[in-house]
């Protein structure tokens, strides 16, 4: 008698009036993603050129941090960097000295766009540690991506480069590099498309991305269904781009003949 | 110009060379031949530091590269190579893999470095395929490339480590062709071949290398009519099978035949 009968429009329409958190917190994730990736990836390569070529000790250390790393939850390293301030501010006051000022560092804009203003977080020490753990993360795994591709170059390019006079950095800068780096768009791509889901993980410490922001609307509509969906289909549609761009990427800049 | 001395080099337990000594004069051909396993592309390796000698010197034009505070960067400049399987630089078209040496090593301006590319690519007859990646030449222009990109930075001597095993027998000629130019124009050379006709034509010492030693050197005369030792023999008789008249597998096959 009192069956309530599906609405998907009146759903789709209640859960989009929060179009201005759902806003902010892409954004939120955009940040977090984008900032992670471009870490990762600069962190990633000096790993991998560490591990390949950095003589005993030092490609030793690479591997151990890329084992730690991966052999560890993403979310144990969140709540270590999370809290790690913490116990040594508890240290720090002990002895007497000044605490890291954890608190303090905020920075946020507002956003006016129609009649909403959206309060943006562009920066705080939840922010930072999202972006540091998530990018020493993927830095790991975008080390052994990169160590593959350099690996595939083969000692013979870096061979021919030194037997011409180049230095070994020179010859890895001008030789093995540029090839390295077209070969591993394709894998690389795999940690392009992780990634962005491996951002929500920084919910658990209270900064408001896209996941969360998801978690508030359904909070106030009990629309459950359908604000995951449409939280997914932002995903979605993000992470097609992306592997769409790589894959143009990759076709532009390979080399003719190969 | 260039002298090795008492050069000694293990891999692990391997022991490769083994006391080799040899010197090439200014503008002298000479080539190195022996079984595979004989020290032959390792003994190049030494020559130009890109494996360095655990025992012996290399001396070039009198100065010791083993020496401490000698930069093997700057030697290695002076010293060409030309490799087996090319080595051209994948991502760069022919042109560049020739400038590229005197671009970063040499430091010259781009538009210099182009003009000088292109004047040895004309050298190895490659001019016209100068815009062409790697992959889009054939095995016989790429080692012709490869020699280019050697001959571009002007060094005292080049070394090519067995630079027509890798090809298909049509496209040998072609790279023996450039090299023999080349050895007429005057460069010093140590060659690592089993292509007789050539050295015949240009060598003018051979060294046979077996198990890390230089068992017999002379001229190719002596090693084509006179060769001392049985091993020098026994593999002369291989490489006629190879590339000779095929008498002797003819020979052989018959007697196996007749048995």
């Amino acid at each position: 008698m009192f069956q309530v009968l599906p609405q998907p429009i009146e759903d789709i329409l209640r859960v989009l009036e929060y179009w201005d958190h759902i806003l902010a917190g892409f954004l939120t994730t955009m940040e977090l993603y984008g900032g992670a990736l471009v870490m990762g990836f600069f962190l990633g390569l000096l790993l991998a050129l560490l591990r390949q070529y950095g003589g005993i000790i030092l490609s030793r250390i690479a591997t151990g941090y890329i084992e730690i790393i991966r052999g560890t939850p993403l979310l144990a390293q969140l709540f270590f960097i999370y809290f790690l301030p913490y116990s040594m501010n508890s240290i720090l006051e002990a002895q007497g000295l000044s605490p890291i000022p954890i608190g303090k560092w905020n920075i946020q804009t507002d956003i006016i766009i129609l009649d909403r203003i959206i309060t943006y977080t562009i920066f705080d020490h939840r922010m930072l540690v999202g972006l540091l753990t998530l990018g020493l993360n993927s830095a790991a795994y975008q080390a052994e991506y990169i160590r593959g591709a350099i690996k595939s170059v083969g000692t013979g390019q870096l061979l021919a480069a030194q037997s011409l006079g180049m230095s070994r950095l020179a010859a890895i800068r001008h030789v093995v590099l540029p090839q390295a780096l077209r070969r591993v768009i394709p894998a690389w791509s795999n940690e392009a498309a992780y990634l962005p889901k491996y951002t929500v993980v920084v919910f658990f410490i209270g900064v408001v991305d896209l996941f969360g922001e998801a978690h508030f609307i359904v909070a106030n509509t009990f629309r459950t269904l359908t604000t995951y969906v449409f939280i997914a289909l932002i995903f979605l549609a993000l992470i097609t781009i992306v592997s769409k761009a790589l894959d143009f990427i990759h076709k532009r800049t390979s080399i003719p003949g190969v | 110009m260039i002298r090795i001395v008492d050069g000694w080099k293990s891999y692990g337990d391997l022991q490769v060379l083994k006391g080799v000594s040899f010197e090439v004069g200014e503008q002298e051909v000479k080539v190195i031949f022996g079984p595979s396993g004989s020290g032959k592309s390792t003994l190049l390796r030494c020559i130009n530091m890109l494996d360095p000698l655990d025992k012996g010197e290399v001396y070039l034009h009198e100065q010791n590269l083993i020496a401490p505070g000698v930069n093997p960067n700057m030697m290695r400049a002076r010293i060409g190579m030309v490799f087996q399987h090319f080595n051209l630089f994948a991502h760069l078209k022919a042109i560049d893999n020739v400038s590229i040496g005197l671009r970063r090593v040499k430091k010259l301006p781009k538009e210099e470095a182009r003009a000088k590319a292109l004047e040895m690519l004309g050298r190895v007859k490659m001019a016209k395929w100068a815009d062409h990646y790697p992959a889009q030449l054939s095995g016989g222009q790429q080692q012709r490339v490869g020699i280019a990109r050697a001959l571009s930075m002007k060094p005292d001597v080049i070394l090519f480590d067995e630079p027509t095993s890798a090809l298909d027998p049509e496209l040998i000629g072609e790279v023996l062709q450039v090299m023999l130019d080349i050895a007429k124009s005057g460069t010093t050379m140590i060659v690592v071949t089993h292509e007789m006709g050539f050295a015949k034509a240009v060598a003018s010492e051979m060294l046979f290398l077996d198990n890390g030693i230089i068992v017999e050197r002379g001229t190719p005369q002596h090693f084509f009519v006179s060769p001392k030792s049985e091993r020098v023999k026994h593999f002369l008789k291989q490489l006629d099978i190879l590339y000779g008249s095929h008498k002797e597998l003819l020979k052989r096959s018959n007697e196996e035949e007749s048995k």
